[in-house]
């Protein structure tokens, strides 16, 4: 009798092929056996769903903007009222009075427009900022520009890290000495503190060099930097990766053949460590996310007043006694996406490979 | 006389003498009591616990803040000060570390000094009458924040070109064995004896270096400062060689320890804890009022102007109707609430209220749509914008709300926000071409030369280190200020005319002034007499507990 199947048995497909209809599977790829794994990894899978439903509301912000909240993620709306629940009440309202006969002021509380929960007409569903924001538009933009930095972040950095560590494994040699010397150097600063020097520095002037011109509020700034600073988390495991490879016996029939080595790289070892590079590509997401919320919380990541969570946090730390929502909506918003991304990025790695260690270490 | 009369009189001598002496005895006693009991109800207040936001240096030739200054008044002398009392008095200059006030040439162009006798450095070293030039002279050597108010002194403009350790002002002479001071102005300024007040002219040891000593130059006031670290902060201890005058106090504390702590939160929390006696940091608008009812919160008015300036060179600001357009715009009163929590007065003017040349401009009532109009009308519609501003939380949230005016009216407007030690270094630096951002101005002496002359004096712009950010220069204002330099007093007609060049300028609008500021001051509840003084603040050498 076949042994109950487990998400990290070693001989998956054969259980898997008892379980079904008792006939081993033959010929099937190794892409459809992950995905058979993962499709049984509920938890990985709705973390799946929660990440899709955050990346699809943040997608919407221009619309909820428009057409819900009537109002953009800046829009200042200090002295106006809103209709919650058929009563008036004051965006900003309160702060201290000024008696023009006495000369005096009399201190009284500042008070900042609550969630409102869609009885203002979709206005200021989460409530208002300090300035009078609706911080349910500014959450979706933060969204929208916290997920683009980290997904394209992402992107940039796996791409730059695969194609170094290829190399580097590849050819080996005073290629490998260069590429790894390289990553070293990078990995010897804190990974944050370096972003942070980077990110202050360029967040002045930006980047005019070398023909490239970005703008100082650029997101491309803490996309660039956030990409530069992760490539070796990612290169110098997939280059360990690729050494490993290029022992094998296909490599070797591959060079006996006469195949070059750019076809050898990108034909013969790629594919086998596009798995581990996918892994990595999920995990990193929430990794930059992070990073990006960092570093606009300390003012080196998206500048104000555009959103980002990072900044919306920050901004919000100083009403945290008179409207927590500031900062506890973009925290939670936060811990959820990357905890999806984690989980979701951990099943990944199951799926394709029960046995890889694939992590960010820092 | 007999041997009994000779008994009798020495006996009544010793009883008049005796009850004499009990009589002023009793006076003294009674006396004494009169003036001791309500000093019962106070305590010494030991050492001080202070929290301030940040500062910027501790060397008298460098520092450029107030709340650098509010440390440092009472650790470096200058040749005359202001006097420690609440109100208008303390306005007064009183002699300082000179022996009385100067005496001046009819022409105004001479000033006679003489200092005090027996003066010592907090290291116990003499102070000369040559030290004051020496001092002068480091300012223009170190290129500190404050050499422009000394380059009206003769020769100081052709020392400033070339600043050398040997050098000399030829307009200041110094006699070390008469204690004579004698400054000779190459043209008179009205306002020349609140600049010998200003810090930057304060004495310092002849070859104390030009580099930036953060605290550790001798001192002449009652306080030395000590242990300056600029993540912590520092601690002013008494000089003993300090001699009290009547102007100049021994100071209650003992010792303060100041805690440098920029989040406006913690600094409150110090406070509310009795963690700290006092703070001058900023407290967020949403906890004033819980504030006050666990501490005790001074609302402290003082001199000041907040305002976005435009930078009348470059698009789309050099054009009067955009800049006009961008004074509608503004809604200065719900700024008071954002920025504050409503501690602040709107103004449209340059001069704060508290200047007796202030007359209030009524020029630009809120009103978007015609600013709207303005900025279509000059052709401005969508142009780029920088706004400017620092990373000071009330700065930015200030220059968040312009950004989003600016935006509301058809400008294409973004925010570039600079640390606070970089940005008035920036903005001056005319290659930047900053487009408008935020800035503001408290009163270095109570004068109107101090903002118009320093602040919108087109004929004094510089490329570094210009105070000037909207880069004004209008030829009739500027000889209008250059003539009212001249005159020495304030008079009613001296003062119309000062308002008649304000109005001018606003006018032009190359700023858009929004408030004049109420700070608050918060301190525990234990502390007892509270006084401030008009210019440095709370005057920490009266405080003490309850």
């Amino acid at each position: 009798m076949a042994e109950p199947a487990t998400e990290l048995s070693l001989d998956t497909a054969a259980v898997l092929a008892a379980e079904e209809h008792e006939v081993a599977i033959v010929g099937r790829s190794p892409w459809y056996l992950a995905w058979r794994r993962l499709r049984r990894n509920y938890l990985a899978l709705f973390s799946l769903f929660v990440f899709v439903v955050i990346l699809t509301a943040c997608a919407l912000a221009p619309v909820y903007a428009h057409h819900v909240a009537h109002t953009g993620p800046n829009e200042t709306h200090v002295a106006e009222q809103v209709s919650v629940n058929g009563k008036l009440k004051d965006v900003i309202g309160g702060g201290a009075v000024y008696d023009a006969k006495s000369g005096e002021f009399t201190v009284k509380a500042v008070t900042i427009l609550g969630p409102t929960w869609w009885h203002a007409g979709g206005k200021f569903v989460l409530g208002s900022d300090n300035l009078g924001r609706d911080v349910a538009v500014r959450m979706l933009y933060g969204g929208l520009n916290s997920l683009k930095i980290g997904i394209g972040s992402a992107l940039i950095c796996t791409f730059f890290a695969v194609v170094l560590a290829l190399l580097a494994g590849f050819f080996g040699g005073w290629v490998d000495w260069i590429i790894t010397r390289s990553f070293d150097l990078i990995w010897a600063f804190p990974v944050l503190l370096l972003a942070i020097a980077l990110g202050s520095a360029l967040s002045i002037n930006g980047f005019h060099h070398f023909g490239i011109n970005i703008d100082a509020g650029s997101l491309w700034i803490p996309t660039l930097v956030i990409s530069y600073v992760l490539i070796p988390y990612v290169g110098r495991p997939v280059r360990g990766q690729v050494l490993s490879l290029r022992q094998k016996e296909f490599v070797e029939a591959a060079v006996g053949s006469g195949a070059g080595p750019i076809r050898i790289m990108f034909s013969d070892l790629l594919p086998n460590i596009a798995s581990t590079v996918l892994v990595f590509f999920t995990l990193i997401i929430a990794n930059n996310i992070l990073t990006e919320a960092g570093l606009s919380f300390l003012g080196a990541g998206v500048r104000l007043p555009d959103p980002s969570w990072g900044n919306l946090i920050s901004s919000g730390q100083e009403q945290i006694v008179s409207a927590p929502w500031l900062t506890l909506v973009p925290g939670i918003a936060i811990v959820l996406t990357v905890l999806s991304l984690n989980i979701f990025g951990d099943g990944l790695r199951d799926a394709l490979d029960p046995r890889a260690k694939v992590r960010i270490e820092h | 006389m007999t041997r009994k009369g000779r008994w009798t009189w020495l006996l009544s001598v010793l009883a008049l003498a005796a009850g004499f002496s009990l009589m002023v005895a009793a006076y003294g006693v009674a006396a004494n009591r009169t003036k001791a009991a309500p000093m019962q109800a106070q305590k010494s207040v030991g050492t001080l616990k202070a929290v301030l936001d940040t500062v910027d240096y501790l060397d008298p030739q460098q520092a450029y803040t107030g709340q650098s200054w509010w440390a440092m008044w009472n650790v470096w002398e200058t040749l005359l000060t202001y006097r420690h009392v609440d109100g208008p008095g303390g306005y007064k200059l009183v002699p300082g570390l000179a022996a009385s006030l100067p005496s001046i040439s009819a022409n105004g162009k001479v000033y006679k000094f003489k200092l005090r006798k027996g003066i010592r450095y907090s290291n116990g070293a003499k102070l000369k009458a040559s030290d004051f030039e020496f001092a002068i002279k480091r300012g223009f050597l170190a290129t500190g924040q404050g050499v422009g108010f000394y380059t009206d002194i003769a020769g100081a403009a052709a020392y400033a070109a070339h600043p050398t350790a040997g050098g000399d002002i030829s307009g200041i002479t110094a006699n070390n064995a008469k204690r004579t001071i004698t400054i000779k102005m190459a043209k008179p300024r009205g306002d020349f004896l609140t600049i010998l007040a200003l810090l930057f002219a304060a004495p310092v040891p002849a070859g104390t270096s030009p580099a930036i000593h953060n605290g550790n130059i001798p001192a002449t006031g009652p306080y030395r400062i000590v242990g300056y670290d600029p993540n912590r902060g520092f601690a002013m201890l008494r000089n003993r060689f300090f001699k009290p005058t009547k102007d100049i106090p021994r100071g209650n504390p003992n010792r303060v320890d100041v805690s440098l702590i920029g989040d406006a939160n913690t600094a409150t929390q110090r406070v509310v804890s009795g963690s700290a006696d006092y703070s001058n940091g900023a407290i967020p608008p949403d906890r004033i009022a819980s504030a006050k009812s666990r501490g005790k919160l001074v609302l402290r008015k003082t001199a000041n102007t907040y305002y976005f300036w435009m930078n009348v060179n470059v698009a789309p600001f050099n054009k009067l109707k955009v800049r006009q357009a961008v004074n509608y715009a503004i809604d200065r009163k719900a700024l008071q609430t954002l920025v504050w929590g409503g501690l602040g007065q709107p103004t449209q003017n340059i001069l704060p209220p508290t200047y007796p040349s202030y007359r209030k401009l009524d020029l630009y009532t809120h009103n978007v749509a015609k600013a709207r109009q303005m900025i279509t009308a000059a052709g401005a519609k969508g142009a780029n914008v920088t706004v400017w501003t620092r990373e000071v939380s009330d700065a930015l949230t200030a220059a968040q709300y312009y950004t989003s005016v600016l935006n509301s009216i058809g400008l294409d407007a973004k925010l570039t926000t600079l640390p606070r030690a970089t940005y008035y270094t920036t903005i001056g630096k005319r290659d930047t071409k900053a487009q408008t951002g935020w800035a503001r101005w408290l009163e270095d002496y109570p004068h109107p030369l101090d903002w118009f002359d320093v602040l919108l004096n087109g004929n004094r712009i510089v490329d570094q280190d210009n105070n000037n950010y909207a880069y004004y220069s209008n030829k009739k204002v500027n000889s209008a200020i250059e003539s009212l330099k001249k005159a020495p007093v304030l008079t009613t007609a001296v003062n119309q005319r000062w308002a008649a060049v304000e109005k001018s300028i606003m006018q032009d609008a190359p700023w858009a002034p929004w408030s004049n500021r109420v700070f608050p001051e918060y301190f525990t509840k234990k502390m007892g007499c509270i006084h401030v003084q008009l210019l440095y603040g709370i005057d920490w050498t009266r405080l003490c507990r309850k």
